[in-house]
């Protein structure tokens, strides 16, 4: 019958009118998000040895490590992740052997100045090396060398 | 109490000017702006209100919630739009004829604002008691095309004249059937007067007597108010915005409060000639006439909005092939039939 379509269309709208909302009113409501979401990164500086394995992993030089070296050990000073070039991808935090790395569920990372997109997680003076535990280091190394030397001509 | 609620407010201040020694040309002639003053309030409220509740009918209709940030429900997001589009750089492009460019924006409003006052909001309730009011009402509503013509030529650019054409093409192929339909509501009541085409409704609305005469009136009042599924003279995808395409700011908001308050001319047309008016139903009389009116529009409304978010657009040749292929035949056939109808009921001695 000629208009039996149109009848149809209306009946469609008129239910979808009464019909429960989709909407999720974003800033009170929000979406729960899947246990491993890619949000907003998270460094636990205390545990990131500044290997370095991070940074060569992003396909994209995000993150930018710096460090010194104190008491023989690498002291992490600089550990800024240019998130404006982030993909998302998580290699950094698959490569990071030490877990330090790791992405929360936070989301939202917009800001009003570009000179605040990029993360810094730790910009921090090295620490002065201290002279006593340094000598002792030292001569420890000596004495492993000197220790080690000969056995090395001996094989 | 209620019931002639504004009449009772009119009379006070007659009488009021009346003891305060003003003579009767002058009171009449300040009662005549103070009711006009009221229409103009009303419509631009109910403009203002239509743009919020056709964004929330569509967002209701597309499992959406619509507006809901600005004032309590987004109640105020029309007014800060209407801010927003006012503070706006009206923007006149080169080449363009200035004074009718700008005219076509201030005299858009004019039609709706003098259809208005011969319209019969309740008992009674009329600025203007016109006894050709139907035939003053469309000889006015026919006017607002010239005024998108205006716009449109002026503008100086293609898209807007496609665009006032078409309303112009759509306008003589829809106005023929919308008369002719009115045809036979007026051969029944024998009189143009709109109050007395409400009082002839009386014991049966007119869409149970006429029923074909409202569905083309219906359909071509849509297609009169360059509505979804007739919007071709904005149709986005082929003409940008029709004849608005060069205005911006507030020149642009009064076409659009203006496509709102013809949007509430059709439906109050459609309310007063076959939906009976103020008259009350089933004799709850305990509602007053002017409430009733208001609800009856709004249900019309509401129509023009689910139509308008259902329907696709259709296209030009199909627009005037519907009107004068289907539509006008089917108005000359509904006056034959209910001129015979009429012989039969006369012949019977009803
Ligand atoms: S998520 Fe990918 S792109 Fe972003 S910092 Fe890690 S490795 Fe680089
Ligand atoms: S891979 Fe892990 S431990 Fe190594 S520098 Fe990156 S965050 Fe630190």
């Amino acid at each position: 019958m000629f208009g039996k379509g149109l009848v149809k269309g209306l009946n469609v709208t008129w239910k979808e009118f009464w019909s429960k909302k989709f909407t999720v009113q974003y800033p009170d409501e929000q979406h729960t998000k899947p246990p491993r979401f890619h949000g907003k990164f998270q460094l636990n500086s205390d545990a990131c040895i500044a290997c370095g394995l991070c940074a060569n992993a992003c396909p994209n030089g995000v993150i930018k490590i710096e460090s010194e070296k104190v008491n023989k050990k690498k002291y992490l000073t600089k550990y800024v992740m240019n998130i404006q070039y982030c993909l998302f991808c998580g290699m950094c935090v698959e490569a990071c052997n030490k877990g330090a790395l790791r992405f929360t569920q936070e989301h939202d990372m917009s800001q009003y100045f570009y000179k605040d997109i990029p993360l810094v997680f730790v910009d921090r003076e090295a620490p002065k090396p201290d002279p006593e535990t340094e000598n002792k280091e030292k001569d420890d190394d000596k004495s492993k060398k000197a220790g080690k030397a000969p056995e090395k001509e001996g094989q | 109490m209620l019931e002639t609620i504004f009449i009772d407010i009119a009379n006070w201040i007659r009488n009021l000017l009346g003891s305060a020694g003003v003579p009767a040309l002058w009171n009449d002639t300040v009662m005549m702006l103070v009711k006009l003053t009221a229409i103009i309030v009303f419509i631009l409220i109910n403009a203002l209100w239509l743009v919020y509740m056709e964004r929330k009918v569509a967002g209701y209709m597309q499992a959406r919630i619509g507006p809901n940030r600005v004032g309590p429900k987004g109640l105020l997001q029309t007014t800060a739009d209407i801010g927003k589009l006012i503070s706006k750089e009206i923007i006149i492009p080169k080449n363009v004829d200035k004074i009718l460019f700008l005219l076509a924006p201030v005299l858009i409003f004019v039609p709706p604002l003098t259809i208005f006052s011969v319209i019969p909001f309740g008992k009674n309730m009329m600025a203007i008691d016109l006894n050709i009011g139907l035939f003053f009402v469309f000889a006015i509503a026919s006017l607002s095309t010239l005024i998108f013509w205006i716009g449109g030529w002026s503008s100086y650019n293609k898209y807007s004249l496609l665009g006032s054409m078409r309303v112009i093409s759509q306008m003589v192929s829809y106005e023929l059937p919308m008369m002719l339909a009115l045809l036979g509501v007026i051969m029944i009541v024998g009189s143009l007067n709109l109050s007395e085409i409400i009082l002839a409704q009386e014991s049966a609305w007119f869409i149970i007597s006429q029923p074909i005469a409202f569905l083309i009136f219906f359909i071509a009042a849509v297609a009169e108010c360059n509505r979804v599924p007739f919007d071709l003279m904005e149709g986005e995808s082929e003409i940008i915005a029709g004849p608005y395409t060069e205005y911006s700011g507030m020149g642009f908001a009064m076409f659009f409060l203006a496509e709102y308050a013809n949007i509430m001319i059709a439906s109050a047309m459609t309310t007063v000639l076959f939906l009976g008016g103020w008259l009350a139903p089933f004799g709850l009389t305990f509602i007053p006439s002017w409430l009733w009116f208001f609800v009856k529009m709004y249900v019309v409304i509401f129509v023009f909005m689910w139509l308008r978010w259902t329907y696709p657009r259709v296209r030009i040749d199909q627009l005037l092939g519907f009107g004068w292929k289907v539509l006008v035949p089917l108005s000359l056939a509904n006056i034959f039939v209910t001129g015979i109808g009429m012989y039969i009921y006369r012949a019977l001695g009803w």
